[in-house]
């Protein structure tokens, strides 16, 4: 009854505080908006920019050559670029920079080659011989001293025809800036449209078929994926920075201490808090899900392993601010701690990049971390419905949460020195 | 005689080798106000939190209500009993000044109607403030509020002014002259001398951790306090020389004032007789004993507005 007293007042306390507020609801929703806005592409797709400079002229016309322009319109189609052309007569780099203005902005630049379109086709001559070369030599075996005699002779004139043909390939250089992020990214579209045109003059037809499916049961958006992460990362700050900030204050006015007087225990102030601690990251999950179905049609929902997880992250974290708050005695301390602890976590247990991209070390790292267990857990619960992997995280978070609302409540002082 | 309320004997507290209280003894009646009166650091907060049972004890014994502060299931007994103005007082910022009281109400199994402790502490036109928005005596109201929402038969008010202005420390003068009306029996500490003298029943003045003296203001001014003095203000060297020929103790002050120092109330006559009849025209006071000199008597200095020795 007296946890519930002191529930009632925190959370009271809380919500009419706007930096409480602010960072523990409306930051994190903002976050969730910024991201959503950048993935689910509204406000228009983006598209890399790369400047293009084509040297490869007719030499009856002098215009572009056909096939150096199916080149520039097969990159095209891709959707991935937002295309500009540099004249072949201008200095690539400065007219680039020129078109990028005083801001900046990445510069890439294709250039294809004069003779492009010459050269591709005597490659592309050189390599079907080649083919019909080998296809013949293939069924050499099965002929008739006959039939030998005349495919001999008939390989040799294509043997000397095809020495004829100039041994050159077409030629692209890509210039990229190495601090582009994206440079990768792009040279590998780039590459993909050159093979694919390879294959196309070739005649090669695919014989591995490529087929892509869902591994959830559900179609899920870009920031149904998120919104796990994003709910488990504020969850934890919440208690790690929110929470300790708070506890520390109360310590140093002299709250606690006026509320250690009363009959109140440690445990009904310990268990008002974490109360308080779990409404106010359920309100956050709500939210968060809520927004994301206005805003962005996500489709996931919450089900009662995702609440039953929430609650017991809420426990962990608010065990962990409890914990931390027992060693600090400054509020600005608390603020920078809890931010040394909580922002590495953040970024090291794939709550916003995938832990396979990492590191082995990171990945290491990661397995130690209780953000790690809690966010994947709430991952497999909202977004993959895959109940064991509910169950495995869910009794780490569990395991932890005892823990260390014990260490909590052993480090909170209910009485002085 | 008084039934104890709270009973100390040779209490000890020591940090390491600093010893906050040491070896101290005294006695809380029902019903008075008794003041603990000594600077910063003389061991004031350490031996009321000892008794409100929040700071445990090196040695000694301490019994509040008739209750050991050193035995757990005593200790529940005792917080239920005992209401407290902590030093510094503060509550939740964002809560108001009815929803903290209230807050302090609901850790007890009974308590006071929240309104009657507003209006008692004369706060109802601040019942919807928010607590962060009173002034430094408002929130101590709400402080001694908070302490009597439980309607205890003791309060601890740990230095209620401290930080306070004038008016304000007025005010809770006020509040705690009340308290003994309704029959509360308090345990004051304070550094304000005038604070002592004014509210308490008994005083006992504690420096480095001792108790130096116990007992009512008017015993303790008239045991250590010194003689009355006769200030003629304005006065100069040779009205004192006149004066020094019929008595013993007169003295010239720094602002040319001449003091004498009189025993009783005949010498007071003869000395208004004296300056009768040589015809002194200046402004004559009288000026008592207070607890200043008690403490100046015993301790060898005072205490400066912020609480330290000087």
């Amino acid at each position: 009854m007296k946890a519930l007293t002191i529930f009632k007042a925190v959370t009271k306390n809380w919500m009419r505080s706007r930096s409480g507020l602010f960072f523990s609801i409306l930051f994190p929703v903002l976050l969730l908006i910024v991201f959503g806005s950048i993935f689910s592409g509204i406000g228009g797709s983006s598209q890399y920019r790369l400047f293009i400079q084509n040297f490869d002229l007719n030499t009856a016309n002098g215009e572009l050559s056909d096939l150096s322009k199916a080149f520039i319109q097969a990159l095209n189609s891709t959707e991935a670029f937002g295309i500009t052309d540099i004249p072949a007569g201008e200095n690539a780099t400065e007219y680039a920079r020129e078109v990028l203005g005083p801001l900046g902005g990445n510069m890439r630049i294709l250039q294809i080659s004069e003779g492009f379109q010459g050269d591709l086709l005597n490659g592309t001559l050189k390599v079907r011989i080649g083919i019909i070369y080998d296809t013949i030599q293939y069924f050499e075996p099965y002929l008739t001293s006959e039939q030998k005699m005349a495919v001999m002779q008939g390989l040799t004139q294509i043997q000397q025809f095809n020495a004829s043909i100039p041994d050159a390939k077409a030629s692209l250089m890509i210039m990229l800036d190495p601090a582009d992020q994206s440079a990768a990214m792009v040279k590998s579209i780039v590459m993909s449209v050159a093979n694919a045109f390879n294959y196309e003059l070739i005649g090669a037809e695919n014989v591995v078929e490529f087929n892509e499916t869902s591994v959830t049961t559900k179609r899920y958006s870009n920031v149904d994926f998120y919104i796990p992460g994003i709910t488990a990362a504020f969850i934890m700050t919440n208690g790690i920075i929110a929470l300790t900030a708070t506890t520390t204050e109360f310590k140093r006015r002299g709250i606690i201490k006026r509320l250690s007087i009363t009959p109140l225990t440690k445990l009904d102030w310990i268990i008002g808090n974490v109360l308080s601690q779990t409404l106010l990251n359920l309100l956050l999950t709500g939210i968060m899900i809520a927004l994301g179905w206005v805003i962005f049609n996500v489709r996931v929902i919450p089900d009662v392993l995702s609440i039953v997880l929430i609650l017991l992250g809420s426990i962990m974290f608010s065990g962990i601010g409890m914990t931390l708050s027992g060693f600090i005695k400054d509020v600005e301390a608390a603020s920078a701690i809890g931010n040394a602890i909580a922002f590495p976590m953040m970024f090291l247990s794939g709550t916003y990049f995938p832990l396979e991209i990492m590191p082995s070390y990171v990945q290491a790292i990661s397995k130690a971390l209780p953000l790690t267990y809690f966010s994947e857990g709430l991952k497999h619960a909202m977004i993959y419905q895959n109940p064991e992997g509910v169950y495995l995280n869910m009794a780490i978070v569990a395991v932890l949460a005892v823990v260390f609302i014990i260490i909590g409540s052993l480090v909170t002082r209910w009485k002085e020195k | 005689m008084s039934k104890d309320v709270v009973t100390v004997d040779s209490l000890v507290k020591q940090y390491g080798q600093l010893m906050a209280v040491d070896g101290i003894s005294f006695q809380v009646y029902e019903g008075e106000v008794f003041a603990f009166l000594g600077p910063n650091g003389a061991g004031k907060t350490t031996t009321v939190e000892i008794l409100e049972c929040i700071r445990p004890l090196t040695s000694g014994t301490a019994h509040v209500l008739g209750y050991d502060v050193t035995r757990n299931e005593d200790v529940k007994e005792i917080k239920k009993r005992i209401g407290v103005l902590p030093q510094e007082f503060c509550a939740l910022d964002k809560l108001t000044v009815k929803e903290n009281i209230a807050l302090i109400g609901d850790m007890y199994a009974k308590h006071l109607d929240i309104a009657e402790v507003i209006k008692l502490l004369d706060l109802e036109d601040k019942t919807n403030e928010k607590f962060e928005n009173l002034s430094g005596g408002l929130k101590q109201r709400v402080g001694v509020a908070a302490a009597l929402v439980s309607d205890p038969q003791l309060i601890f008010l740990d230095e209620p002014t401290t930080g306070l202005d004038p008016k304000a420390r007025r005010d809770v003068w006020a509040v705690i002259a009340n308290l003994k009306k309704l029959g509360k029996t308090v345990f004051l500490t304070t550094h304000y001398m005038e604070e002592a003298q004014t509210l308490a029943d008994r005083v006992a003045i504690i420096n480095k951790g001792k108790i130096a003296v116990i007992g009512s203001p008017q015993e303790l001014i008239s045991q250590y306090g010194g003689l009355k003095v006769l200030k003629i203000c304005g006065g100069d060297k040779k009205l004192a020389g006149l004066l020094q020929k019929k008595y013993d103790k007169v003295a010239l002050n720094g602002n040319g004032d001449v003091l004498v120092k009189i025993d009783d109330v005949d010498e007071f006559w003869r000395v208004m007789t004296t300056l009768t009849d040589i015809k002194v025209g200046k402004d004559i006071e009288i000026q008592t004993p207070t607890i200043e000199d008690v403490f100046l008597k015993i301790t060898g200095a005072r205490i400066t507005e912020e609480g330290e020795l000087k």
